[in-house]
């Protein structure tokens, strides 16, 4: 049997005297959707960003389709810092989308899409552009493809982010509060194309404060407090019948401030 | 470096340095006192008086100080201004850095955060006491760290007093190197003692431009 | 008031202002050069290439521009080197200049959002990709505003090469004053190009701000 997409092990991080993430535990199968949730400050991010190693872990692992991250086995059994080749080899295949998008205000749309395939893929001019076209047709701005970053709004600035990941053809995304900084009437537009991928069967770990949309999308729900990982389960469990008090408390103060 | 020749020559170094000091601190001051009230005219939104307090600040800051000090140590006698060089360099400090002052306290009110002049009216205050309570605290305490920035290039400025002869510490170590031929041991003191007074200088001024804002914002918040 | 006495000395005000354009476009230029030699010193993992930065920074600011340009002259007189005045003065502008544009620079690379250059790394872009794709373009283009600013300010202290006999616009008014014996209408004349210049550079400045502010917007 293949190894899972992501297989996270007794993972843990520390700020200082602060333990950011501690023992947490994940496995995310292929073309499986899992959503993470949870207090802000509960380390759902860094959990994240631990992933593709944008931040270091200290302790336990973090494997990619079996393959660990960010460190690697010497030949002497100690382990060790992994190399900025193969960490970069490794990367290559992890899609990300940005809570701010971060897409680069000096490049058009379809440059900012197409510049990773040349310098990361190594395609030529003409076969990256036509890529990032295909791609920006995929996410729906076809259109826009010539268009500066400053002159799009924010739902269309994290289609392209989401556009320029998914050039890469990566064998997974991951998604730190996609939606978080955009205005309510734009987050539905990266919402559609996010589920359009999972239809496709890609394997995505989102952090996101979209219930609606984790329910509906997800296959899995695992839901983080204080650095730990204190439920997890299919939507229906986690959100209507979880076991945890701190669970329910989370949601409860979301369903008393969104029914209306 | 002839130590036997600085000493010969101390007592017109420090009377030059005293001199230095003298003309940045005249300069500085009126440099500030005359861009505060060329910042306040120009918020009485007077189009012609508005107009002429703009071209002074162009003229002032567009064209270079030595060229200034010129005017007014060579051409002021011909139109009755005949003035000591000494003089002469202190006014031409002032004119020069009231235009730069004087776009310091305009961003120092442009700095002032809308929403408290207006929370200011809201509750009923005169506009006499939305000034003096809201918005010139403020104002200053924004313009200090530029303030304390310009006081210091002004200090550097003051070299190009010697130009004009103003006995000040740049002349009189030329004289010195002129009279002993020690040009450029003269020239390297210079520029080391130079170098340590502004650095030192910097250093003192940000940890005075925190005091001070501090000491401000206190002020304010207890105003 | 002698108007006419502007009138006469316009050509040699005019040849004046090209030669203060031309030595402060040389000192500007060298000067981008050595201050962007020293912010990659500044920037640098090294510990002692960064204290070599920072006191470059320090002494080239602290030290007075017409101290500076009396110790290049002395100095190459004292070991006889035969350099020309225009030589030194340049010098002495792009040593000065250097040292604020290093920190223009500085500021500009700092004020490149973090975000940009993590999600190329988050691509898998190479760390001299990085540099080269994403941090270098933008910082260039934030410091062009204050490089603009900068030259003002050179322009401007490049009248103290009069001191060294340069035949730029403050040396001829100069000449102009006490050969016409009217100082004032000499002085007024070159600052008036120096105004001039000074209001078209800004102009210049306002316009690139107002551009690059549309597309980082």
């Amino acid at each position: 049997m293949s190894a899972p997409m992501i297989e996270i092990r007794g993972l843990g991080k520390s700020f200082g005297a602060h333990e950011g993430l501690r023992g947490v535990a994940l496995v995310v199968g292929r073309s499986e959707v899992v959503c993470l949730i949870g207090p802000s400050g509960s380390g759902k991010s860094t959990l994240l960003r631990c992933i593709n190693f944008l931040e270091s872990y200290d302790a336990g692992e973090v494997r990619i389709a079996g393959k660990l991250i960010g460190y690697e086995d010497a030949p002497d059994g100690t382990r060790r810092r992994m190399g900025a080749r193969n960490l970069r080899e490794m990367r290559r295949e992890i899609g990300m989308v940005f809570q701010h998008f971060n897409l680069w205000p000096h490049m058009s749309a379809m440059r900012n899409v197409a510049e990773p395939l040349r310098r990361v893929r190594g395609l030529d001019a003409a076969e990256a552009a036509t890529r990032a076209l295909a791609m920006l047709t995929r996410v729906g701005l076809a259109d826009k493809a010539e268009a500066y970053p400053s002159r799009l709004s924010g739902g269309q600035q994290q289609r392209v982010a989401i556009a320029r990941a998914l050039a890469m053809q990566p064998r997974l995304m991951l998604f730190d509060e996609p939606t978080s900084a955009l205005d309510p009437e734009l987050v539905g537009e990266v919402l559609e194309v996010m589920k359009s991928l999972a239809a496709e069967g890609m394997t995505m770990l989102i952090v996101t404060h979209e219930m609606g949309f984790a329910a509906h999308v997800a296959d899995r729900i695992a839901f983080i407090d204080d650095g730990r990982i204190v439920d997890e389960g299919p939507p229906r469990r986690v959100f209507h019948e979880s076991a945890e008090p701190r669970v329910r408390q989370f949601l409860q103060t979301y369903h008393d401030r969104n029914s209306f | 470096m002839d130590f036997e020749v600085l000493w010969r020559y101390a007592p017109s170094l420090l009377s030059g340095f005293g001199v230095t000091v003298m003309c940045w601190g005249a300069g500085g001051a009126l440099g500030v006192v005359l861009g505060f009230v060329i910042a306040l005219i120009y918020r009485l939104r007077l189009p012609p008086l508005r107009w002429l307090l703009r071209v002074f600040i162009e003229v002032f800051r567009g064209t270079p100080f030595l060229v200034q000090l010129f005017l007014i140590y060579a051409g002021g006698p011909y139109i009755g201004l005949r003035l000591e060089a000494t003089t002469a360099g202190i006014l031409g400090l002032g004119l020069y850095s009231s235009a730069y002052f004087a776009e310091i306290f305009r961003g120092g009110f442009a700095a002032v955060p809308v929403g408290q002049i207006e929370a200011a009216m809201c509750v009923g205050m005169k506009p006499i006491d939305v000034l003096l309570r809201v918005t010139l605290p403020a104002a200053l305490i924004a313009a200090v760290p530029p303030i304390v920035n310009m006081l210091i290039v002004l200090s550097k400025e003051t070299v190009v007093l010697s130009i004009i002869t103003v006995p000040e510490l740049m002349y009189q170590m030329q004289t010195m190197a002129a009279e002993t031929f020690t040009a450029f041991d003269a020239i390297f003191a210079m520029a080391v003692f130079y170098w340590l007074l502004v650095e030192s200088v910097s250093r003192l001024g940000r940890r005075l431009e925190s005091r001070v804002t501090a000491f401000m914002a206190e002020a304010a918040r207890q105003a | 008031m002698h108007p006419q006495v502007i009138l006469h000395s316009f050509g040699y005000l005019t040849q004046a202002a090209g030669t203060t354009l031309a030595i402060s476009l040389a000192g500007i230029a060298l000067g981008f050069v050595i201050g962007a030699a020293v912010c990659i010193a500044r920037l640098s993992r090294k510990a002692w290439l960064a204290r070599i930065g920072g006191v470059y920074v320090s002494v080239f600011r602290g030290v007075p521009l017409l101290v500076l340009l009396l110790f290049i002259y002395y100095f190459l007189a004292k070991f006889g080197v035969d350099v020309p005045a225009l030589a030194a003065a340049i010098g002495g502008l792009a040593l000065s200049s250097g040292a604020y544009q290093s920190e223009i620079l500085r500021g500009a690379l700092a004020a490149t959002p973090p975000g940009q250059a993590e999600a190329a790394v988050a691509l898998g872009f190479s760390g001299v990709e990085v540099w080269r794709r994403i941090l270098l373009p933008q910082a260039l283009r934030i410091s062009i505003p204050p490089l603009i600013n900068e030259f003002i300010l050179l322009l401007k202290a490049s009248s103290l090469v009069s001191v060294v006999g340069i035949a730029e616009l403050t040396r001829v008014s100069m000449n102009i004053a006490s050969l016409t014996y009217r100082p004032l209408e000499a002085y007024v004349g070159g600052a008036s190009f120096y105004l001039a210049i000074n209001l078209g550079l800004a102009a210049l400045g306002a316009l690139t701000e107002r551009r690059l502010a549309g597309e980082r917007a």
